[in-house]
């Protein structure tokens, strides 16, 4: 369920396509949360009757938002670490050493959470404080001098070195409403500078999240700016624009947050990085690959050794034993293929060069006119593709060339497609996709860029025997426009956002509950469940008239049929017809000859052939004896007829 | 299943087929028995034991066969060589010695077909089994066609097919034609003639040239697959149980793609009383039960471990019966009986019905997430069959989609499928297509900068800018792309169109590469393994004739995309480069100058003291003292780490000092450093045992000495690296063996 790095739980689908150690580095993220704690951000709302007004303070709002950053990153990410930092509090906190004020090294900095992978324990803390307004400890408690802004940092700094020391991703989430924490002190604002710089050399990005209240605007240029640097990872051209939070246009100051704070929820890893991408012989630019789209599955099942004080997780350990259960090291063992009852056998080289089919790489060899890509085309998740301009100067105006083009025009790249060394080669096609905000964008919740959309190899594309379809029946038809015309989805879109995965909130819904001892929920709230009285309500008078007309039709057509079939049963010969109806080729008998057979007990006098036929029909198990198949068939029978 | 084979090869093994001709640097049986072993192991690879096959040899300097102990004329030099039979590896080693060229002639191909053609009769008697007999042979031989009637007559009564592949035969369909038959002595073209005769009077014959027949060897088969039926149930709208106007239609879903998967192969060991490893193993008669010979499975075994700071080590094993199942919740780990554990399933009821629809124009493929299906309606469901396709049919005509959740059995986890129709326009099919759509978890959310502007750092946009294209640029793209189309690449007979690489002409090259060697190998061990067959990497470049044909469009592009490699040595260079700034260009080297922090590394922030150390170190001597002090701190870190609490601080410290020494081009810094390291972990010298320390976190992050291939200056070459490390890790192996038991 985690993805990127993390190996053994590397979904099955990719096989082999592990990721290789271009990056050494653990690629895991950590994000530490330093949320202010000063007087306006503790101020409530005011309380008016309308249903829109605000209901948080800011720091409610942040908290919230840090709550539900933790939960999501126990199902999204649960090998990452978060932390929660409080900082301009009365009381100071690091780690075992508590003290009031200026007690610890860090004064006015309470560590609420220490980074770490969450765990229940935390979870519980934080959602105390957030839903409950419990806060036994008086942490909201705001100092009467503000914090130095050099000591946060430095802290956070100490913080992200014991804790996360080699996290490929270490973020510090800055939530505040201070613009200028220090004035017009010019020593303190230096030594932020300088503490700043320090972690921006340890390599921890700084995202700033500044809420701005009551109109004011948030001036970065007053404070932040010497704080924060450019993230030298980014693209090239890429600023990211700061988004304050604000309560207004019918937007709580608490979704405001969330918002911003989503979008930066995941790290963006690449999947690869500076990737060939050969548009023409002579012609490369360089590519980074990304995965916006992965299907999440819940967490595997884990062994849990309860013999000590703490559960704690058993560490598995896979040794290979030969058939004397003699242990094998890893250098004896080599592969061999299976064939006709021996093994095939290649030595590790050769094996090498068998799965060499080239060398990884994007290249180009035509255009379609997007019309050609049959609609049935799809194999698996697609890649995203953005240019970078480490290894071609240049590659991103002609990547942004190609992606106008390929909009303009309506057409898709064909391509082969190597993404690793040792990764088998596909052919995709490479699909441009609009920008997020504008108005024609198909996919407001994805970038805008180029895709790589695997297309299925000739062995992939199963053969299915379709009958010829029945004359269409314009009436019907005309009258499901209707319907379809009045059950567009909100927004006439497939937005996912709008539909979480049921089996994955359940399963950490009823985790959580364990988790924490509560109750456990008894339903779900599942939006992909069709809103059946809406339905009902919007085109139930159709259905029903739509129906009506069906019966009619299907009463006409069997009737035609049986006509037809009568008048070829008159041509075959007597002896034919006179053959019970159970003689007929399995496959061929309908649901309601099936049925009739059951019911007259006289499935039995079918041949193993026949009902092997019947029962491959309906895509049931074949195999076994005559009773097995015939208990196979009646069961089928009872279940769907 | 109930396909029984039974075909028997006729090999002319003929003094000439030693010969070469045509060009060919091998031999006429060479060439032909490409063909037959190509067949043979395809039906070793099935291991069907109903599928049997026989061999004969023709021109054989032995005669050993039926008719000839019967005493009839003219079945000299014939000799069975493997009666009909299962084929197995064995069989096929077995036969493999067995054929060679031999030093006669004079063997009638007619009477070893009649030969072929009583073991099938002997072998099927009048069971159901689909018969065969293929005859290779280059014609050279003479041949009595006398009984030609008889034999074809025969053949067909038995039902037989007849497959005569002519090494160097005409073939006018394939384009094939011998301009030079003199080679042959007279008879060659009569003989020729002879065998078409036959093979015209057969009701089921095939009649070819060997070019052809090797040709196609490279075609990949595709392994035909029974559809499978995923679902067999109502597609809804709305609830039927609730309101008697919900629509519900009887269907059936199949799969329309399915990802092919490579053959697995296995693990294995090899059999160490059975000698060593070789790819060929010769038979032991008493040894040939399964598992091949030489090599045996290898089994995994699971073994669990917890910490217990009282066991040695701070672990000690558990037995996987004590141990409960779970889940983790963050770090938390969450104990679940075995009662417990479905109740974090979601209970779902099988089910297809559909949310709402939307157009065409609001999907993009790229959102699929994977495999699609194929819906139609229940056979003989007279109801089901107009209702879906009132459905397909509206669903065209409005371009929509429908929207659907599905579930495919009790339990099973919920899908969103998108259901896309297709009508029997053209085709002459009707179904609904489905594909997957993602979740709401299954979208991160990563921002990208725009690709048609450039926002600058005070907000404002740029449309014109190194990053963006310019004028030309876009023009020159545009015709580049226009140029490289692949719909009309071709035209047929009728002067339509044809596109290029359609699914239907790509195939899967892992699967077909390792399947064409795993057959070449079953027949000739030794032989070394061949490049990839043409036909399999056909795709993996743009075809020449389009390119020829787009040359001018191409030369315009290249010109216009002024592209520059960037040199191999600037990319990896980091440091010396500007400084660096925050967003206010504050001059944040000055503020750090003034600190006067740059004297000492302090071990708390050492890897931010550490680089801008060496940022503004103006000579080598503090370069050598900043690397100096940053080693302490390591090994203080290492000698302070109970168990491994610091070894990734540690490792953190050497990656920065490795990565900023390479920098810096001095990498014989680090690399001295590493050396006393390794030395001080393995020894002990550390305060206890740290070999994990250099085995996991410096060899297994790849931390080891900087080479000639990172650093031109190291005097370590890439082998000399790789042997450190290797010696090091098979002592540790051997050791944690030793330890272990």
């Amino acid at each position: 369920m985690a993805w990127g790095g993390d190996e053994d739980r590397r979904p099955e689908d990719e096989g082999e396509e592990e990721l290789d150690e271009v990056d050494y580095k653990t690629q895991k993220d950590a994000v530490l949360f330093a949320i202010d704690v000063n007087e306006s951000m503790l101020v409530q709302p005011p309380t008016t009757h309308s249903k829109k007004a605000e209901k948080d303070s800011p720091i409610a709002a942040a908290l919230k938002c840090a709550y539900q950053f933790m939960q999501q990153r126990i199902i999204a990410q649960p090998k990452d670490m978060m932390g929660i930092l409080l900082f301009g509090t009365d009381k100071s906190r690091f780690r075992d050493e508590i003290g009031g004020r200026g007690g610890t090294g860090y004064p006015h900095c309470y560590l609420f959470t220490d980074l770490d992978v969450p765990a229940a324990e935390d979870v519980k803390c934080l959602k105390l404080l957030v839903e409950e307004g419990e806060d036994p400890d008086e942490v909201l408690v705001p100092a009467k001098e503000p914090a130095a802004m050099a000591n946060v940092l430095f802290c956070a700094n100490q913080v992200f070195t014991t804790n996360a020391a080699n996290f490929g991703s270490r973020r510090l989430f800055i939530i505040t409403d201070n613009d200028n924490p220090h004035g017009n002190d010019k020593t303190a604002k230096s030594s932020a500078a300088v503490r700043a710089k320090d972690l921006y050399d340890l390599g921890v990005a700084i995202e700033l999240f500044p809420i701005s209240q009551g109109g004011k605007k948030f001036d970065v240029s007053k404070f932040y700016d010497d704080i924060i640097y450019r993230d030298p990872a980014a693209e090239a051209g890429s600023l990211d624009e700061l988004k304050t939070s604000k309560a207004g246009d019918g937007l709580s100051l608490l979704n405001s947050l969330i918002s911003n704070i989503n979008s930066k929820q995941t790290p963006k890893r690449a999947y690869f990085s500076n990737l060939q991408f050969e548009l023409a012989p002579n012609l490369t630019i360089s590519i980074k690959g990304y995965m916006p789209l992965h299907r999440q599955h819940p967490a595997r099942i884990c062994y849990v050794w309860l013999g000590g004080e703490q559960p704690q997780l058993a560490q598995s350990e896979t040794i290979k034993v030969d058939s004397e259960t003699r242990t094998v090291d890893k250098s004896e063992v080599t592969k061999a293929y299976k064939f006709g009852g021996e093994y095939i056998h290649f030595k590790p080289e050769e094996a090498a060069l068998l799965k060499n089919l080239g060398s990884k790489g994007l290249r180009l060899i035509g255009f379609k006119p997007r019309s050609l890509l049959p609609t049935w085309a799809s194999v698996k998740k697609s890649i995203f593709i953005f240019p970078s301009e480490e290894h071609y100067v240049g590659s991103t105006r002609v990547f942004s060339a190609l992606w106008q083009k390929l909009l303009a025009a309506d057409k898709v790249g064909i391509a082969w497609f190597i993404a690793r060394d040792n990764v088998n080669p596909v052919m995709v096609a490479i699909i441009p996709s609009r920008t997020p905000d504008e108005e024609a964008s198909e996919t407001p919740f994805l970038p805008a860029g180029l895709w790589l959309y695997p297309l299925p190899f000739a062995d992939d594309v199963r053969n299915v025997e379709l009958s010829a379809p029945p004359r269409p029946a314009d009436e019907l038809t005309d009258k499901m426009r209707e319907i379809v015309q009045n059950l567009q989805l909100p927004r006439a879109m497939y937005n996912p956002q709008k539909y979480p995965n049921p089996s994955l909130q359940w399963h950490y819904k009823v985790l959580q509950a364990m988790a924490l001892d509560e109750d456990v929920p008894e339903a779900l709230d599942d939006a992909t469940m069709p809103k059946y009285k809406q339905i009902e309500k919007r085109v139930g008078g159709y259905l029903g008239e739509w129906k009506e007309a069906l019966a009619d039709k299907a009463g006409a057509l069997m009737k035609n049929r049986a006509v037809k079939r009568e008048a070829e049963d008159d041509d075959a010969p007597a002896a034919k017809r006179a053959k019970p109806a159970a003689k007929a080729a399995g496959s061929q008998m309908s649901n309601a000859q099936l049925k009739q057979a059951l019911e007259q007990d006289t499935l039995k006098k079918m041949t193993v052939a026949q009902l092997r036929d019947v029962l491959a029909s309906k895509g049931v198990s074949a195999v076994g004896k005559k009773a097995d198949l015939l208990e196979k068939l009646e069961q089928w029978i009872e279940e769907n007829v | 299943m109930a396909d029984k084979e039974a075909t028997v090869y006729v090999v002319d093994l003929g003094e000439s087929m030693a010969d070469c001709h045509n060009g060919r640097d091998e031999s006429d049986l060479d060439f032909a028995m490409r063909y037959v072993w190509d067949k043979i192991s395809a039906t070793v690879a099935a291991s069907r034991k109903t599928w049997t096959v026989g061999l004969v040899g023709l021109n054989t300097e032995e005669t050993d066969n039926a008719q000839d102990r019967e005493g009839l004329e003219g079945y000299e030099n014939i000799s069975v060589l493997q009666d009909i039979g299962p084929m197995t590896m064995s069989s096929l080693r077995d036969v493999r010695s067995l054929i060679q060229p031999s030093h006669s002639y004079g063997g009638d191909a007619i009477s070893a077909v009649v030969v072929a053609l009583s073991m099938i009769e002997a072998f099927t008697k009048k069971l159901k089994y689909k018969r065969r007999i293929i005859l290779v042979t280059n014609g050279e031989s003479p041949i009595d066609d006398e009984s030609l009637e008889d034999v074809a007559s025969r053949l067909n009564h038995s039902n037989i097919e007849l497959v005569v592949i002519g090494v160097d035969f005409d073939d006018p369909d394939y384009g094939f034609k011998e301009e030079d038959k003199s080679r042959a002595k007279a008879c060659r073209a009569k003989n020729e003639k002879i065998l078409r005769k036959l093979v015209e009077q057969c009701g089921n014959g095939v009649f070819g040239t060997m070019a052809q027949a090797v040709e196609e060897l490279a075609i990949p088969r595709i392994k035909p697959v029974r559809p499978f039926k995923a679902y067999d149930g109502a597609l809804t709208l709305g609830d039927p149980s609730k309101y008697p106007s919900a629509l519900s239609i009887h269907v059936e879903r199949y799969f329309k793609t399915k990802r092919a998967m490579p053959p697995p192969a296995s693990t294995v060991v090899v059999n160490t009383e059975h000698g060593g490893l070789s790819q060929s193993q010769t038979l032991d008669e008493e040894d040939t039960e399964m598992g091949g010979i030489g090599f045996s499975g290898v089994k995994q075994m699971r073994t669990y471990r917890v910490n217990d700071p009282d066991a040695p080590g701070g672990k000690r094993d558990v037995e996987f019966e004590d141990l409960a199942k779970g889940y983790q919740y963050g770090r938390t780990v969450v104990p679940f009986s075995e009662s417990d554990l479905p109740i974090t399933k979601l209970e779902t009821k099988k089910v297809f019905t559909i949310l709402g629809f939307v157009p065409f124009s609001s999907y993009q493929p790229f959102i699929n997430l994977g495999e699609t299906g194929i819906i139609v309606a229940q056979k003989l469901n007279e109801e089901a069959e107009l209702a879906l396709s009132a459905l397909i049919h509206a669903l065209h005509e409005l371009e929509s989609y429908a929207v659907a959740r599905y579930v495919q059995k009790d339990g099973a986890q919920p899908q969103i499928l998108l259901l896309k129709p297709n009508p029997a326009l053209e085709e002459e099919f009707e179904c609904l297509y489905d594909v997957p759509l993602p979740f709401a978890e299954d979208v991160r959310s990563y921002q990208f900068p725009p690709l048609d502007k450039v926002l600058t750092v005070t907000g404002s946009v740029i449309k014109e800018h190194r990053l963006l294209p310019s004028q030309d640029l876009n023009q020159a793209m545009s015709d580049f792309v226009d140029a490289m189309d692949l719909s009309g690449y071709d035209e047929d007979e009728d002067g339509k169109p044809v596109e290029y690489a359609p699914i239907d002409e790509t195939y899967n090259p892992t699967i077909h590469r390792i399947n064409q060697a795993i057959r070449a190998r079953a027949v000739d061990p030794e032989a070394p393994i061949g490049p990839p067959a043409e036909i399999l990497l056909r795709f993996s470049k743009p075809h020449e004739k389009i390119i020829d044909r787009a040359k001018p469009e191409i030369e315009a592009l290249i010109d216009a995309a002024k592209i520059k490699k960037v040199p191999a040595k600037a990319q990896g260079r980091r440091g010396r480069k500007e400084p660096v700034k925050p967003l206010s260009g504050l001059d944040i080297d000055a503020l750090l100058g003034e600190t006067k922090r740059a004297t000492a590394i302090s071990a708390d922030n050492a890897v931010p003291e550490f680089k801008q150390m060496l940022a503004t170190a103006a000579d080598d001597a503090t370069v050598e003292r900043a690397a100096k002090q940053m080693g302490e701190i390591v090994r203080k870190l290492v000698r302070d780490s109970f168990a491994d609490l610091f070894y990734a601080r540690a490792a953190e410290n050497l990656r920065v000092m490795r990565d900023q020494l390479i920098g810096l081009e001095v990498p014989g810094l680090y690399n001295g450093f590493l050396k006393g390291l390794k030395k001080s972990l393995l020894s002990g010298e550390l305060n206890g045992d740290r070999r994990e320390m250099w085995f996991r976190y410096v060899l297994g992050a790849h931390l080891g000495l900087i080479t000639q291939d990172e650093s031109e200056v190291s005097d370590v070459t890439a082998d000399q690296a790789k042997e450190v490390c290797r010696a090091d890790v098979s002592v540790y192996v051997e050791e944690c063996r030793l330890t272990a038991g």
